[in-house]
C-alpha cells in the first residue's frame, strides 16, 4: 500500500448520520441523567465480548483440519463475521505496536532512521499477497496441530495491509513535534518515557487515530484471500466472512453473496460507529491547533456510555486509586541532577545490527532464489510491469474525470457534503474485491475482456479516495476567495481554473496517492480472477503475482513482487513525489 | 468595469442605494437569526461612506449586500435608481482578508479579474499594469502573496479591485489586518486616488471599526447599532481635507463619536446589578469579555488615580474603543466601575477588589456573579438537575431568554467568568456544566 500522507482531517464519518438523528433524540432527555438501560448494555456488551474470546481462544487452540467446510446458512454469517473482526483487530492492535516502536525507533535513532524509513517506504509498496505463501508455510510449519499458525498467518496479512500508513504518519508526527514544546519538555526533565507518554504521543494522537481508521478499512481488502488462500494444493482455509464469500462465489450462490457483502458493510458501519467514532472525539483533546474551526466531531455511542453508572464509578474508583496512591508516602524524589534518560542506546545499536542482518540474509536468499530464472521471464515481467502500470494511471485518470466535478460539487456545498460523505466513507472502507463477482459477470455479458476489464476492477475500489479527497478539498476552499470569485464576476470556467482546481490540488494528489496504492494492490486480484470455476487471466504484474503464488512457484512469485514494488518506488519517487512537492509550495493554502 | 449607465440627469442623484434592507440568516434551528432591520442608506456621487459599529451589528453584511453577494431578505437594492437583481454592476470590492489566489503573482491575481470581464489581451496586460502601478507595486508584479507582506497584499486587493475600473469602491475594513503604520500609510493613498479625477470612481463605502480612520477618512458617518443591526445616526464630516488628526475641529469630531457610541453600549442608567427590586427572570446578556481584560482594566485605573477617560483607556491599551467598552461593560455589571458619561471610575467595590489577594478577589468576584441574572438562572438549572447540565440544555435556556443574543458566545462567557469565580466547572469533552 502506498503512503496516505500523515493526516486529512477529511475523513469525516458516518458520524453526521447518526448524530443527526441523535441530536434531536438526545435533547428530548436533554437533562444529563443516568439511563439504567445503560447500565445493562454495557455489562451485556462485556460478556459478549469475553464470550467472543473464549470461543476464538477455542477456535485457535482447536485441532488443525486440513480443510475446513464453510456453511453458507445464513445463521452461520454473524459467527464468520465475528471471526473476521476479531482477526482485523488483532492485526490492528499488532499494527499500533509495530508502529509505536518502528516510528519511535526511526524518529529517535539518527543512524536508524537511513535505513528504517527508506525500508518502509520498500515494505509499503510490496503487494500484500506477496508476502503470503512463505508466510503461511512458514507458520503452518511452526504449529503443526493447531490452528494457531494458520492463524497467526491470517493476522499477519491483516497486519500488512494495515501497519505502513499509521507508521509513517506516527514518525512524522513523531518529527514534527513543535521546537518549543520539545525544547520546554528538555527543561523540565522529562525523561524519554514521560516525553513520550507526555508530548509524543498526545501530539500523534490525532493522526494516528485517522490513520487507523484508513488502516483497518484497508486491512480488510484481501479479505477474501487471507481466509481462503490456495498454495500449489493446498487449501488454507479459516472460517470468516472472507472465505465465506470466497466460497458462495465459488459456488455461484448469489444470495450467499449478498448476504456477505450486506454484513461486510455492518461491520464497517458497526466497527465505525461503536469504535473508531468514540475514539476520534476522545482524541480531539489532543488537537494542537487551537482554533480548529472545524466543527466538532460526536459520538452518539460515547454519549451513550457517559450514561453509564458502572463506567462512571469505575472511572471514579481509578481516579481515588491513583490519587491514594500519589498520597502514599513517595520514594526519595530523585536529585534534579538526574538528568535526561535515554532509551537504552546498547540495545538500539544491537537491534539495528540485527536488522542489518537479517536483510543481509534475505537478499542472499532472494539472490539466490532469483538466481536460475531465465532472462524471458524478467523480460516478460518488464512487459507485464508496463501493462499494468498502465491500467493503474487510466484508472486513476478516469477515476478523476469524474471524482473531480463530482467532487466539487459536493464539497462546496455544504448540504450534499453532509449528506453524502459518510456514504463515500463506506464505499471508501468496503473492500472492492467483494464487488468483483458482480462486476465480472456484467462486463462478461457487455464482453469486455479482463484486459480492459480490470481497469474497471481496480476502478471499483479506488476511485472513491480520489473522491473523498476532492469533496474534504473543496469544503476547505475559504468563503472570502469564493466570495471575491463572484464579486469579480468570474463565470464557472474561470472559478475551476484559478480558485478551485488549484485549491484542491494538495488533496487530489493525495487521492491520487492513495487510489494508485490501491490500484496496484488490486491488480493482483482484478488481472487473475475464477469465475464460474474458470480462471480469467490478462498480461500484467499482478496476474503474474497471483499465478505464481497459485502454483507455488517461489522464484517467480519473489521476482514478479521485486518487480512490483521495484515499479511502485521508483514511480512514487519520479511523480508522486513531485506533484506532493509542487502541491505543498504553489498549491498550499496555508503558507 | 465601466458602469454601463444611462446618462444620470442629476448629479447629485445617489449612485447606489439600500431601500428598507433587512437581513435574516438561517440558525437551523427553526428561529432565524435577525441581523439587519430596515436599513436604508445611499451613496451619493464624490463621498466616502463609512460605516461605524460594534463587531456584530451587521455593517459587513451591508456591504456584501450593495454589492450583490448577498440577498436581502426583504427590501431592496439600487444603482442608479434601477434595481439590482444579482451582482451590482458599478461596484468592486477590496476585503478584509485581502483574498489574493496564493498560486497567482500579482500580475496574475489583478489579470484573472480583467479576463473575467472579458476584456483581450491586450486591453487586460495594459489595465493590470495600470493599477499594479497606482498602487506602487510595479517591482512585485511576479511576486507571490505570500512573499508579501499585509500592507503589500492589501495594496494588490486595491489594485485588483480598481483595475475593474468601479463606480463604487467597497472596502470591508481594508486596514484591520495591516499593521498600524502602514495603514496610516494606505488611508492617505485611498484618499490620493479616489481625489484623482481622470477616473471613473466616484465614491467610497467602507466599513469600519475604527474610530480615528472613520473621521480622517469619510464624509458622512453611519453609526450602527448591533442585535439586530440598525442606523443609530449619520454623522456628517465637513472638515477640509486633507485633515490633520491634531486639529481641535478633528478632537471634537472625535469627541462627538465617542459620545454616540458611548451612550448607545453604556446607557448611563441604573444596570441590573441584583438588589431585591429586580425581578428573578430578568436576565442581561453578557458582553463577550475575558476576565483577565477586566482584571487588566481595574489594574490600569488603579495606576490611573481610580478614574480615566474611555477614550484615554484606548489608546494607551492598544484596544480599539469598541473593545474597551465592552471590557468597561463587562467591569460595570460586576459593580467593579462605573461610568459616568466617558469616564470610567473604579467603584467601591472595585478599590477593595484590586487591593485584595488572589482568594479574596475570587470571593468578590464570585459574590458579584451570584447578582447576576443569568448565573442565577444557570444555577437553578444546576440544582434542578442534580448539579449537572448538558451544554445543549443550557444553550437552549439562554435562546429562549435572550432571544437576539449569540447564544453559543453567551455560553462561552458564561463559562468563562464562571470559571474564573470557582462557580462553575466545565467538562469540554462530555460538554457538561457542572457546578463547582
Amino acid at each position: 500500500m502506498i503512503r496516505t500522507p500523515t493526516t486529512r482531517p477529511s475523513l469525516r464519518l458516518i458520524d453526521r448520520l447518526a448524530t443527526r438523528v441523535w441530536a434531536p433524540a438526545q435533547a428530548l432527555i436533554r437533562p444529563f441523567r443516568r439511563r439504567w438501560w445503560v447500565d445493562a448494555l454495557v455489562i451485556l456488551g462485556v460478556c459478549a465480548v469475553l464470550f467472543g474470546v473464549v470461543a476464538m481462544g477455542r477456535e485457535w487452540t482447536g485441532v488443525h483440519r486440513p480443510a475446513i467446510q464453510i456453511d453458507l446458512s445464513p445463521q452461520a454469517l454473524p459467527g464468520y463475521t465475528f471471526f473476521s473482526m476479531m482477526r482485523g483487530l488483532a492485526a490492528y492492535v499488532l499494527s499500533l505496536a509495530f508502529t509505536l516502536v518502528y516510528g519511535f525507533w526511526a524518529a529517535k535513532d539518527p543512524r536508524a532512521e537511513k535505513l528504517l524509513v527508506p525500508l518502509l517506504d520498500i515494505l509499503q509498496s510490496i503487494p500484500v499477497l506477496g508476502f503470503m505463501p512463505g508466510l503461511v508455510l512458514a507458520m503452518v510449519a511452526l504449529f503443526p496441530h493447531t490452528n494457531v499458525g494458520l492463524e497467526l498467518a491470517a493476522v499477519i496479512m491483516i497486519f500488512t495491509g494495515q501497519a505502513w500508513n499509521m507508521t509513517f504518519s506516527f514518525y512524522h508526527s513523531l518529527k514534527s513535534v513543535p521546537h518549543d514544546i520539545a525544547e520546554a519538555s528538555t527543561a523540565y526533565r522529562f525523561d524519554w518515557w514521560r516525553r513520550f507518554k507526555w508530548v509524543e504521543l498526545p501530539f500523534g494522537a490525532t493522526g494516528l487515530v485517522w490513520n487507523s481508521m484508513m488502516s483497518m478499512a484497508g486491512g480488510w481488502f484481501f479479505l477474501m484471500i487471507n481466509e481462503a488462500f490456495r498454495l500449489g494444493d493446498h487449501d488454507f482455509r479459516l472460517p470468516g466472512l472472507g472465505s465465506y464469500m470466497s466460497v458462495a462465489v465459488a459456488e455461484g450462490r448469489t444470495d450467499a453473496m449478498a448476504m456477505a457483502v450486506l454484513a461486510m458493510v455492518l461491520m464497517i458501519v458497526g466497527l465505525d460507529q461503536l469504535l473508531w467514532r468514540p475514539v476520534v472525539v476522545w482524541a480531539q483533546r489532543f488537537r494542537v491547533e487551537e482554533t480548529a474551526a472545524a466543527e466538532a466531531s460526536r459520538s452518539w455511542f460515547l454519549d451513550l456510555l457517559r450514561r453509564s453508572v458502572v463506567i462512571r464509578r469505575l472511572g471514579r474508583w481509578r481516579k481515588a486509586r491513583a490519587r491514594r496512591r500519589r498520597a502514599a508516602p513517595a520514594p526519595p524524589a530523585h536529585p534534579v541532577t538526574r538528568g535526561i534518560v535515554k532509551p537504552p542506546a546498547a540495545l538500539a545499536a544491537v537491534a539495528l545490527w540485527l536488522l542489518l542482518a537479517l536483510l543481509a540474509w534475505g537478499g542472499l536468499r532472494l539472490l539466490h532464489l532469483l538466481a536460475h530464472l531465465p532472462a524471458a521471464y524478467w523480460a516478460a515481467l518488464g512487459v507485464a510491469g508496463l501493462a499494468t502500470l498502465a491500467r493503474v494511471l487510466v484508472s486513476t485518470l478516469i477515476g478523476t474525470a469524474w471524482a473531480l466535478p463530482v467532487g466539487l460539487a459536493i464539497g462546496l456545498s455544504p448540504r450534499l457534503s453532509r449528506l453524502l460523505q459518510p456514504v463515500v466513507q463506506v464505499m471508501a472502507s468496503f473492500p472492492a474485491p467483494m464487488l468483483f463477482p458482480l462486476a465480472i459477470a456484467l462486463l462478461h455479458a457487455a464482453g469486455v475482456g479482463l484486459g480492459l476489464g480490470s481497469i474497471v476492477l481496480m476502478l471499483l475500489g479506488t476511485q472513491w479516495y480520489i473522491l473523498f479527497n476532492v469533496i474534504a478539498g473543496a469544503s476547505s476552499v475559504p468563503s472570502d476567495l469564493r466570495e471575491a470569485m463572484v464579486a469579480f464576476r468570474m463565470n464557472r470556467r474561470e472559478r475551476f481554473w484559478a480558485l478551485y482546481l488549484p485549491a484542491v490540488f494538495p488533496y487530489l494528489v493525495t487521492g491520487w496517492v492513495t487510489a494508485a496504492g490501491g490500484a496496484w494492490n488490486a491488480s493482483i486480484v482484478a488481472e487473475y480472477v475464477t469465475y464460474k470455476g474458470a480462471t480469467l487471466a490478462t498480461r500484467g504484474l499482478g496476474a503474474a503475482v497471483s499465478q505464481a503464488a497459485e502454483h507455488a512457484q517461489f522464484p517467480h512469485l519473489a521476482a514478479a513482487v521485486l518487480v512490483m514494488s521495484l515499479v511502485v518506488v521508483s514511480f512514487n519517487r519520479v511523480v508522486w513525489r513531485r506533484c506532493y512537492e509542487l502541491a505543498s509550495t504553489r498549491f498550499s493554502l496555508t503558507r | 468595469m465601466s458602469a454601463t449607465v444611462p446618462m444620470a440627469p442629476d448629479p447629485s442623484a445617489p449612485i447606489c442605494e439600500l431601500r428598507s434592507v433587512q437581513k435574516s440568516f438561517d440558525r437551523g434551528d427553526g428561529k432565524p437569526l435577525r441581523v439587519l432591520e430596515d436599513i436604508t442608506l445611499e451613496v451619493r456621487p464624490n463621498e466616502v461612506l463609512c460605516l461605524l459599529g460594534p463587531s456584530g451589528c451587521g455593517k459587513s453584511t451591508i456591504l456584501r449586500i450593495v454589492a450583490g453577494l448577498i440577498r436581502p431578505t426583504s427590501g431592496e437594492v439600487r444603482f442608479h435608481g434601477q434595481p439590482v437583481d444579482g451582482l451590482n454592476p458599478g461596484v468592486a470590492i477590496v476585503f478584509q482578508s485581502f483574498a489574493l489566489l496564493p498560486w497567482m503573482t500579482v500580475e496574475q491575481n489583478v489579470a484573472v479579474v480583467l479576463r473575467a470581464l472579458g476584456l483581450d489581451e491586450t486591453a487586460v496586460q495594459e489595465r493590470a499594469l495600470g493599477a499594479i502601478r497606482m498602487v506602487g507595486l510595479e517591482g512585485f508584479r511576479g511576486a507571490y502573496p505570500r512573499e508579501l507582506s499585509g500592507g503589500m497584499k492589501q495594496r494588490v486587493g486595491m489594485a485588483r479591485a480598481l483595475s475593474t475600473d468601479p463606480e463604487v469602491l467597497l472596502m470591508d475594513e481594508p486596514f484591520s489586518q495591516v499593521d498600524a503604520l502602514t495603514a496610516e500609510g494606505l488611508r492617505a493613498e485611498v484618499l490620493d486616488i479616489w481625489d484623482d479625477r481622470e477616473r471613473n470612481l466616484s465614491s467610497i463605502l467602507m466599513v469600519s471599526h475604527d474610530i480615528g480612520e472613520v473621521a480622517y477618512m469619510a464624509d458622512r458617518i453611519v453609526i450602527l447599532s448591533a442585535n439586530p443591526g440598525r442606523i443609530r445616526t449619520v454623522v456628517e464630516n465637513t472638515l477640509p481635507r486633507p485633515r490633520d488628526a491634531r486639529s481641535p475641529e478633528m478632537l471634537m469630531l472625535l469627541d462627538h463619536l465617542h459620545d454616540i457610541i458611548t451612550s448607545a453600549e453604556l446607557p448611563d442608567v441604573a444596570v441590573t446589578t441584583a438588589g431585591p427590586s429586580v425581578p428573578q427572570d430578568v436576565v442581561e446578556p453578557l458582553p463577550h469579555v475575558q476576565p483577565s481584560d477586566m482584571l487588566g482594566l481595574v489594574e490600569y485605573l488603579a495606576t490611573h488615580g481610580g478614574a480615566a477617560d474611555l477614550f484615554q483607556v484606548a489608546s494607551d491599551t492598544h484596544f480599539t474603543f469598541v473593545e474597551v467598552l465592552g471590557t468597561v461593560k463587562g467591569a460595570e455589571m460586576l459593580d467593579l466601575v462605573d461610568t459616568p458619561q466617558r469616564l470610567v471610575r473604579l467603584t467601591a467595590l472595585g478599590q477593595h477588589f484590586v487591593r485584595a489577594d488572589m482568594d479574596e478577589r475570587q470571593r468578590l468576584w464570585r459574590g458579584q456573579l451570584l447578582k447576576l441574572g443569568l448565573f442565577r438562572v444557570v444555577l437553578e438549572l444546576l440544582a434542578l438537575h442534580g448539579g449537572e447540565v448538558a451544554r445543549d440544555a443550557v444553550l437552549a435556556e439562554v435562546r429562549q431568554r435572550l432571544p437576539r443574543e449569540d447564544p453559543e458566545r453567551i455560553f462561552d462567557t458564561l463559562v468563562q467568568w464562571g470559571r474564573f469565580g470557582e462557580v462553575l466547572a466545565y467538562r469540554e469533552e462530555d460538554r457538561v456544566l457542572s457546578r463547582v
